[in-house]
């Protein structure tokens, strides 16, 4: 017998789930990505870089800028360029904004209806107005720190190899300054309400990150020694998801918010390690719903973060300056931490700066088979248990916990 | 009071901009919610109780069988029926890899191919009448309200008639296709997003489709390629989100 669940909501993009069930017991669940595949890596072959991180942006709307940021780095390391600290310091503000936007719009109006029994934050919001309002108070700042540096909401062009369009003025950077000072109550209250929930899902095994907080030149793991992707991690196709499935040495395992905070607390900001600490006995048990309130540490992170930059960009001034990129064959890797998790971006570019070679892995695609193993873990507890409907309430929990972004996770090529 | 109109939000295949775009209308989509009750919207509500729209949003392109029946449904269940964001009105980057779907997925998936049924990314307006084309990658959120407030208040809305340019000069942008060189389709592509790339100093890449009527693809051509672009350059540029033959 197999129960279906139906398309899950309060996710971005489309996919459902199928548990098996054999003899009265649950014997496996499949995650199926239905949402149709969109050939990304085929886009971009041949293309010129300069067009190609504003092709990758379009992968996905709620993170476009980690493609757009992932895309540019690895066009770059391809062609020996290096940045100045102005310019890394700019990205990762943008990349800031968007783990604002993110957790945000994911914690505030896709989980917490959840936590309150509410459908949707529009329904919570008549009884729960002022935290659906501080959840867009934090949404709205991310966005602009993503208009700021990305050129819009979605899919802005701002980002290029060697530097920007359209550099942050002064007034700009103050507001930062300003706002994100103001904000850090909200996150902070964000952090109390998400370290009251109870676990679920599976335990995390295995956890992988970038070295780096919000990128890096090599990926970590809950194992010693610093590694390129290709080194442990495979992927494979299914044949009931048009995602791809990727194992870490074989074996399912977790990037996000909580992996990050478990590999590199020591890389936080005072707030953010401090609320970490406090929590570090719950978060270490791996619990994939912790993921939730990891999130809400990140958003402390965020805000400090932001200050953090906007203060030392004023302090020295703005120069605006772009490096100059001179295409020439070569082969190169971007790594950057998604909200929701390690996202790759591989290319080899030929001499006259065309895209010979790409693959794209995402979060999502990463976490599938984690995803699998949490649901497959809640079924078994629940099932006989609990009446199907509420059984299948809490897997769509499971699911949401990991905040995956379907859309982002199918269009996995390699040539 | 009047009744509220029941709007529905459908998603096909494409990055979750477009219904994303919907929610970052923050206050305004509020004042929305005065006339409109939302029965389908999977990325925001758990809830799904329409059988009947009023207004039916739909977003993304045409790429699996799923996608078909959705897009079906929402037509026939739906009195004004518009086609959202770029994917939907001429599909988008992910409609313009040029390849047979059977070579796209064998790239993808290996020679074992994969089981689940793909179709050829193809925009909605290919497969059904729509009421209104709102393109743009992601389309301008002052727009889709405007179009909403214009249907709950009983006026038809109206289709913006002028090129990027047109938007870029009244923001006196500087023109970075003549001042700069750098390869803008802003004079072909039709306006509404306020010139947003062009006010980062950067050419606009023709997002929201080709401007319908008089404007001058062959003339853009030549411009391009006086700059120094080759042929092949240039017409991907031009088919990227729109197909467009120069």
């Amino acid at each position: 017998m197999i129960i279906e669940m139906r398309e899950f909501t309060r996710v971005e993009g489309n996919g459902k789930a199928e548990i098996v069930i054999e003899d009265g017991e649950v014997k496996d669940v499949r995650l199926q990505i239905i949402e149709g595949p969109r050939f990304f890596e085929l886009l971009t072959l041949g293309r010129h870089y300069y067009d190609v991180p504003d092709l990758e942006a379009r992968i996905c709307a709620i993170c476009y800028l980690s493609h757009s940021v992932a895309s540019v780095i690895g066009i770059e390391r391809a062609f020996g360029v290096e940045v100045p600290e102005e310019i890394t310091l700019l990205r990762e503000l943008g990349l800031i904004g968007e783990f604002l936007e993110s957790h945000s719009l994911h914690l505030y109006l896709l989980v917490a209806p959840d936590v309150f029994g509410y459908p949707d934050a529009i329904r919570m919001a008549t009884k729960h107005g002022e935290l659906v309002k501080e959840g867009l108070a934090l949404k709205a700042f991310g966005n602009r720190l993503r208009v700021m540096v990305g050129g819009r909401e979605i899919h802005g062009i701002n980002v290029k190899p060697g530097g920007f369009g359209r550099y942050p003025t002064v007034e700009e950077l103050e507001e930062i300054e300003r706002e994100s000072e103001v904000l850090l109550r909200l996150a902070r209250r964000a952090v109390r309400l998400f370290a009251q929930l109870d676990p679920y899902g599976a335990k995390a095994k295995h956890f992988v990150a970038t070295d780096g907080y919000l990128w890096g030149k090599k990926l970590i793991s809950d194992e010693p020694g610093e590694f390129h992707y290709t080194e442990r991690i495979e992927e494979r196709s299914l044949v009931y998801s048009f995602a791809k499935q990727s194992r870490y040495k074989g074996e399912a395992f977790f990037v996000g918010a909580l992996p990050r905070l478990l590999l590199k607390s020591e890389m936080l900001t005072p707030t953010a390690r401090r609320l970490f600490e406090e929590h570090r006995e719950k978060l270490e048990t791996g619990y994939v719903s912790y993921n939730n309130l990891a999130q809400a540490i990140e958003l402390v992170y965020s805000l400090e973060r932001a200050n953090e930059i906007a203060k030392t960009l004023l302090d020295r001034g703005i120069e605006g300056e772009n490096v100059p990129v001179e295409p020439r064959e070569g082969e190169g890797i971007g790594y950057v931490e998604a909200p929701r998790g390690l996202l790759i971006h591989h290319y080899r570019i030929d001499n006259s700066g065309n895209i010979a070679y790409s693959n794209i892995i995402t979060p999502t695609a990463l976490n599938h088979a984690m995803i699998e193993a949490s649901l497959l873990k809640e079924a078994r507890e629940l099932y006989g248990e609990v009446d199907e409907g509420r059984m299948i309430g809490r897997l769509e929990e499971t699911v949401r916990a990991f905040d995956p972004c379907i859309s982002c996770s199918v269009h996995l090529v390699k040539l | 009071m009047m009744e509220e109109l029941k709007l529905g939000v459908f998603e096909l295949t494409d990055c979750g901009g477009c219904a994303l775009n919907i929610l970052f209308l923050y206050e305004k989509l509020f004042d929305l919610l005065e006339f409109y009750e939302i029965t389908e919207f999977h990325m925001a509500t758990s809830l799904s109780e329409g059988n009947h729209y009023d207004v039916a949003l739909v977003t993304g392109t045409v790429s699996t069988q799923r996608d078909l029946n959705l897009l079906k449904e929402a037509r026939n269940h739906s009195e004004y029926l518009i086609a959202l964001g770029t994917c939907a009105t001429h599909g988008s980057v992910q409609g313009s890899v040029e390849l047979p779907i059977r070579e796209k997925l064998k790239a993808v998936y290996g020679d074992g191919g994969n089981p689940m049924r793909a179709l050829d990314s193809k925009p909605v307006v290919e497969y059904v009448a729509v009421d209104f084309a709102l393109p743009g990658c992601p389309y301008d959120k002052e727009e889709v309200y405007q179009v909403l407030m214009d249907i709950a208040k009983g006026i038809e809305p109206v289709r913006k008639d002028y090129p990027v340019c047109l938007e870029c000069k009244l923001n006196e942008y500087e023109c970075v296709l003549v001042k700069r060189g750098l390869p803008c389709l802003g004079p072909i592509t039709y306006g509404g997003c306020k010139a947003v790339c062009v006010r980062s100093g950067l050419g606009c890449i023709g997002c929201r489709g080709p401007l319908p009527g008089e404007v001058n693809p062959a003339s853009e051509y030549e411009i391009l390629k006086s700059l120094g672009y080759d042929d092949e350059y240039i017409i991907r540029k031009f088919k990227t989100f729109a197909r467009w033959e120069p």
